[in-house]
């Protein structure tokens, strides 16, 4: 289990960065890759308007089977919208969808192959769990034994069993949300999306949950799109992030791009904590980018970021990835001193908040190593902060 | 509502209960007078039930009241259900207000007129005037109640539940048997219910849309008052009286053991699992 107590959004995040994700079917699961192959969902030039709003903005998508897909990005950007319409709810008002092939633009949501977990569950409840979970499969015409097998293998799958004749008002938060899920996999469709599936559970419950729905996407090789708000939670899960802001899609990157390599100040402020400094552009050379910052330091990281000499642009630097140390670090170059002003002690690591000649107040991050209560470094102190050439970012956008 | 008790609400809850049931609890007690005179009590008796059913004129006309009742109370439920979900679901569509202000007008209407445009339109048409002109008239009358209640209910009705079924491969004609109409149940009995009532004392109404050969209860009643009121007439309110009385507790009842059950059920899923 990595950090997994610490409140800050950027743990979650690194705990990504220690390696793929654990599960097997993930290690060198990268089918965007691979040129041959078409994907499962396309979403070609999507725009959807009501009135004069626009809520998704000429989106364009490829996600692949068997990927766990988030759609990311905060309240109103289009990313509820865009799910909608994937299921059938809502008709593009520009584009079109495709689906394993065939366009389902114009299909009614009940001949569409997509089953949806909705944020408020939507469980029926007048139905028992059984029957809730069994619904899609009477819809079919199945026969009755078929159905009771079929509920009892999506039952025994999210420990639903006990509670298999109960009213969802009989139900607790969590169980109710396995019930959606339950139901959502039990027609065994080729894509199930998850509208904000987790967003009522309380904290812990949700880190459960969203390991239980990385099990049950391994376990059925489903497609999952899932839409959330919470950065921790897509990194957590998904395959690939989709991050929208205003209808518009910014990045489309596996959670580790995302966070490593964000495009936009955007992302790289949504995801995760970053210090950006801000500067003008001396030299770009064979891989490289020189960058003059305030007060004469100097800047340089390895970038293929196609920038022009004098251009105003941004350095991202994750707060982990910045050393703090009393002595002048012996290089001309990603050098910068600065006053501790702030400690946030966190048990693991701490959290120094340092001001610089510039007025930046810049974060990093130290793991405690040793075992001792006395800090080396403290309040007021005079450091030097200093960074390795690959750990920058430059943002242009 | 813990307020403090005050002499001034006493007397008024007092005068207010009296006004409203003194006259119904004297109609009550009388039709159980051993008297033939209305006004002189002479003791108890239960004869004036028992000469009820010697009277043909009064069961026919109690046969045929019920007979309306059903019936315009079962359509007046469908089309009422039918209304209330149309406003309640097509969000704003074109002329929207005006639709819901001439499904709810009827409301308020006064009887005389909406009996009176009735009898125009029967007139006009041609219609032979009788049993299914009531019912045609309970009907339009009773659907705007009917579809006020159902709205009631379908305002909180959260939506995604029938995108869910949907979502699971029902039709939207299926899910309406399946989902919506399971879960808004207890307000469609309750919508019938209210219908029935309704049409059962209508006498404006009724009078003004009727022809030979079909009399309603409260037509008769009142035709018969006329005359001079006998005991029997007191006996024959005290059943409507009691019919009307146990259709609306129910109603009440129905609904409201709906929401106590939902109730009991979520606090003690709550209590069970911490």
């Amino acid at each position: 289990m990595v950090v997994a107590t610490a409140p800050s959004q950027a743990n979650a995040a690194s705990s990504q960065r220690a390696g793929p994700r654990t599960a097997a079917p993930q290690t060198g699961f990268a089918p965007w890759k691979n040129p041959d192959l078409s994907p499962m969902v396309r979403f070609e030039g999507i725009t959807k308007r009501f009135d004069d709003f626009v809520a998704v903005n000429n989106v364009t998508i490829d996600i692949y089977e068997k990927e766990f897909f988030a759609l990311l990005g905060p309240s109103g950007c289009g990313k509820s919208t865009l799910l909608r319409m994937l299921a059938g709810f809502e008709r593009p008002t520009e584009g079109r969808i495709i689906v394993a092939g065939q366009d389902i633009t114009d299909m009614p949501p009940y001949e569409r192959p997509v089953n949806m977990m909705f944020q408020s569950y939507a469980l029926f409840p007048h139905m028992t769990v059984e029957r809730n979970i069994g619904f899609g499969l009477k819809q079919e015409g199945m026969s009755k034994d078929k159905i009771e097998e079929r509920v009892d293998e999506a039952m025994g799958m999210l420990e639903l069993r006990q509670f298999a004749k109960r009213k969802p008002n009989q139900l607790s938060g969590g169980q109710q949300q396995r019930v959606a899920l339950a139901r959502a996999i039990a027609k065994k469709p080729r894509l199930v999306l998850l509208d904000e599936p987790l967003g009522a559970l309380d904290k812990k419950l949700r880190q459960q949950a969203q390991f239980e729905l990385m099990r049950i996407q391994e376990t059925t090789g489903t497609t999952f799109i899932i839409v959330t708000h919470d950065q921790e939670e897509a990194m957590t899960v998904a395959s690939r992030i989709a991050v929208m802001e205003k209808g518009l899609l910014q990045q489309v990157a596996t959670p580790g791009d995302i966070y490593e390599n964000p495009k936009t100040r955007y992302i790289a402020g949504f995801i995760g904590d970053v210090n950006v400094f801000e500067g003008t552009v001396s030299k770009v050379s064979e891989g490289c980018i020189e960058i003059d910052a305030a007060d004469g330091y100097k800047f340089k990281t390895k970038s293929s970021e196609s920038v022009t000499v004098g251009q105003k642009v941004g350095l991202a630097l994750r707060p982990e990835k910045i050393r703090i140390g009393r002595e002048k670090p012996n290089s001309d170059v990603n050098v910068i001193p600065g006053k501790v002003e702030d400690i946030g002690y966190l048990g693991s690591i701490s959290h120094y908040h340092v001001r610089t000649a510039a007025g930046e107040r810049i974060t990093a991050l130290r793991a405690n190593a040793a075992h001792t209560v006395e800090q080396s470094i403290t309040w007021e102190d005079a450091v030097w902060l200093d960074w390795p050439v690959d750990a920058g970012v430059v943002l242009t956008g | 509502m813990k307020g403090r008790f005050s002499w001034f609400n006493a007397t008024s809850i007092t005068f207010g209960f009296a006004f409203l049931y003194i006259p119904i609890l004297l109609l009550v007690i009388f039709s159980f007078n051993e008297s033939k005179l209305v006004t002189v009590w002479a003791g108890w008796s239960t004869k004036w039930y028992g000469s009820l059913l010697q009277n043909q004129g009064l069961k026919d006309a109690a046969w045929v009241t019920i007979r309306v009742a059903l019936m315009s109370a079962t359509v007046a439920t469908v089309l009422g259900t039918l209304a209330a979900i149309t406003l309640v679901r097509m969000g704003r569509f074109h002329g929207r207000t005006l639709f819901s202000g001439m499904i709810f007008a009827p409301l308020v209407m006064p009887d005389v007129i909406t009996g009176l445009s009735l009898l125009l339109v029967f007139v006009a048409l041609g219609f032979d005037r009788g049993f299914w002109t009531i019912t045609i008239a309970h009907i339009t009358f009773t659907m705007c109640y009917a579809a006020v209640v159902v709205q009631a209910r379908l305002q909180d009705f959260d939506k995604s539940v029938e995108e869910a079924a949907m979502d699971l491969g029902a039709t939207p004609v299926s899910t309406f048997f399946q989902v919506t109409l399971p879960i808004i149940a207890p307000s469609v009995i309750s919508a019938w219910l209210l219908a029935f009532t309704l049409s059962l004392d209508d006498l404006v109404i009724a009078s003004f849309t009727t022809g030979p050969g079909a009399t309603t209860l409260p037509m008769k009643i009142y035709s018969q008052v006329r005359l001079g009121v006998t005991p029997e007439i007191n006996a024959i309110s005290t059943i409507l009286i009691g019919i009307v009385t146990v259709g609306v507790l129910s109603a009440a009842f129905f609904t409201k053991r709906q929401t106590d059950r939902a109730e009991r059920e979520r606090r003690k899923a709550f209590g069970a699992t911490g």
